[in-house]
């Protein structure tokens, strides 16, 4: 075996990486369930926006001298409730508002970071996150969205399928559209702050992201979906730390680049089943 | 004579503080099946959400299944259960992850056996076949039968359509009236939709709503599709076309 591997198996008994594997795991289900309903719903960019002014709530904090998980969670589901508000009510459309409020978040942060005295040695896990850093007490706020959030997806499944398809139909099934909107935009912040530590602001609208594009190439019905999507989250970041700790590499990137490449495979195995399906259909009709 | 399923007083309807429908007043039959016709921007989408309790009124009463409707527009747990509505325009999204069982299952009521169910309004609408197959691989002809069976998977009383068959072509639009005429006598429905086939609702509806903000006028086709009426409701235009289309 090689010598690499030797030491990143030995690696898992230190505490540090059981918790960064507990986190990871739970980042993963997080980001794989919020993801499948936002990609849906077309909230990918949203993600991304939230991700961007994550780095302005963690730059404020600094500023503040407060600890960044203290401002974080609040910060984000503040900035979501205004992206929301300003989407309502702006002319513009909601991508052009989207990358304004994203770039003016962004240039804000770094403007912050630059002027706080030894804050720039931080900026590389800010941006593509650092989750062998995570404390014990980090992972019990974590639990407890997980908790939250699987309880909310089960009971709102009906509403969040009716809203996809057709707000409109949703509401005359008596769905409250506006507050499962509201929930659901709430969850969004606090898993994209939640996640930060683990893949880091550039990183996070991917990490949500891909795992229910990947899951949506491979399933036929909701339910699949959904599990499939959660599964693949906690799946690529139990294996993107693994990489991280072979070959030493950030381990958000690593989690996101195997997301990525599950995509790729579940494209061309798509792809393929199509192509024998179609082969079959007209060996058959010959 | 029994008390009509919807009966409407003196409706008046306001959207962003400009007054859309004034002074609608009408009744529904049990059983009927009603058309809903007049230009675009007439208000006939608006009338119709109204009726479903989807926007609030400002005036006037709805009186739906023996409840009057709060002005807020929310329907009664009770009520909502025996009344659906299919809006304008349903499009579902490519790859959408939702099998078509389990969308017709999503219109189930709690306490309804959804298998049994589920498979009873599939047969009905002669989609079975169709159980597993993902809702955006459906053709427009099988969307809208599928989105019939979710309709109907519960008992229901009254059926909203807003232009059901938008997209289809003439024969997929014949045999989706013919089913929802099926449908109308087996189960006892009572139809309420909004179309822009003149020769569809001479054909199916026996009454007619002729509205451009108001009713310009309402009663069976023979007198409401009259080369008068028509040319009152949508201009002289419209009718000349019409003719021309007809010789």
């Amino acid at each position: 075996m090689a010598p690499e591997l030797i030491s990143s198996l030995s690696l898992w008994q230190e505490p540090f990486m059981q918790r960064a594997l507990i986190g990871g795991v739970i980042s993963g289900i997080l980001g794989g369930w919020v993801g499948s309903i936002a990609v849906l719903r077309q909230l990918s960019f949203f993600a991304e926006a939230l991700g961007q002014a994550s780095l302005l709530g963690i730059s404020l904090a600094l500023l503040l001298g407060l600890s960044p998980p203290v401002l974080l969670w609040p910060f984000a589901l503040g900035f979501a409730w205004l992206l929301r508000e300003l989407l309502k009510r702006s002319s513009l459309s909601a991508d052009a508002l989207l990358s304004l409020m994203c770039s003016g978040a962004l240039a804000l942060s770094v403007v912050l970071l630059s002027s706080l005295p030894g804050a720039r040695l931080s900026l590389q896990q800010l941006l593509f996150g650092d989750i062998l850093g995570i404390a014990w007490v980090d992972l019990l706020p974590l639990a407890l969205l997980l908790v939250v959030t699987l309880a909310y997806g089960v009971i709102s499944r009906r509403a969040q399928i009716l809203i996809s398809i057709d707000p409109v139909l949703a509401r005359s099934r008596g769905v409250a559209v506006e507050t499962h909107r509201m929930i659901l935009l709430g969850l969004l912040a606090l898993v994209v702050a939640a996640s930060i530590k683990a893949v880091g602001v550039l990183l996070i609208s991917g990490f949500v992201v891909i795992p229910a594009c990947v899951a949506r190439l491979l399933s036929r019905s909701f339910n699949v979906y959904v599990l499939l999507a959660a599964g693949i989250g906690a799946f690529s970041a139990v294996l993107g730390l693994f990489g991280s700790a072979v070959f030493n590499q950030p381990s958000g990137p690593m989690v996101v680049l195997v997301q990525a490449l599950l995509f790729v495979m579940a494209l061309l195995a798509g792809r393929w089943v199509a192509q024998t399906t179609t082969a079959a259909s007209v060996d058959r009709a010959r | 004579m029994t008390a009509p399923l919807l009966e409407v007083n003196d409706l008046c309807i306001a959207r962003a503080g400009q007054e859309v429908v004034s002074g609608v007043s009408f009744a529904l039959q049990s059983g009927s099946d009603t058309a809903v016709i007049g230009p675009n921007g007439a208000g006939k989408s608006t009338l119709v959400q109204a009726l479903v309790g989807l926007l609030p009124h400002h005036g006037g009463t709805i009186r739906l299944l023996g409840h009057t409707l709060p002005r807020s527009g929310r329907l009664p747990r009770a009520i909502r259960d025996q009344v659906a509505y299919l809006p304008q325009k349903l499009l579902i999204d490519g790859r959408f992850p939702l099998s078509v069982s389990e969308f017709v299952r999503l219109g189930c009521s709690p306490r309804c056996h959804h298998r049994e169910a589920v498979s009873a309004a599939l047969e009905r609408l002669q989609v079975s076949h169709l159980r597993r197959r993902l809702l955006s691989e459906l053709s427009g002809g099988e969307l809208q039968r599928v989105l019939l069976a979710f309709c109907t998977v519960h008992p229901r009383k009254l059926l909203v359509f807003d232009e059901p068959r938008t997209g289809l072509d003439p024969q997929a639009a014949v045999q989706l009236q013919e089913l929802l005429q099926q449908l109308r006598l087996q189960e006892g429905l009572t139809i309420l939709q909004i179309t822009h086939d003149l020769s569809m609702v001479r054909r199916s509806s026996d009454w007619v709503l002729c509205l451009n903000r108001a009713l310009c006028c309402q009663g069976p086709p023979e007198h409401t599709l009259s080369r008068e009426e028509l040319e009152r409701l949508y201009g002289r235009d419209y009718v000349l076309y019409e003719h021309s289309h007809h010789h």
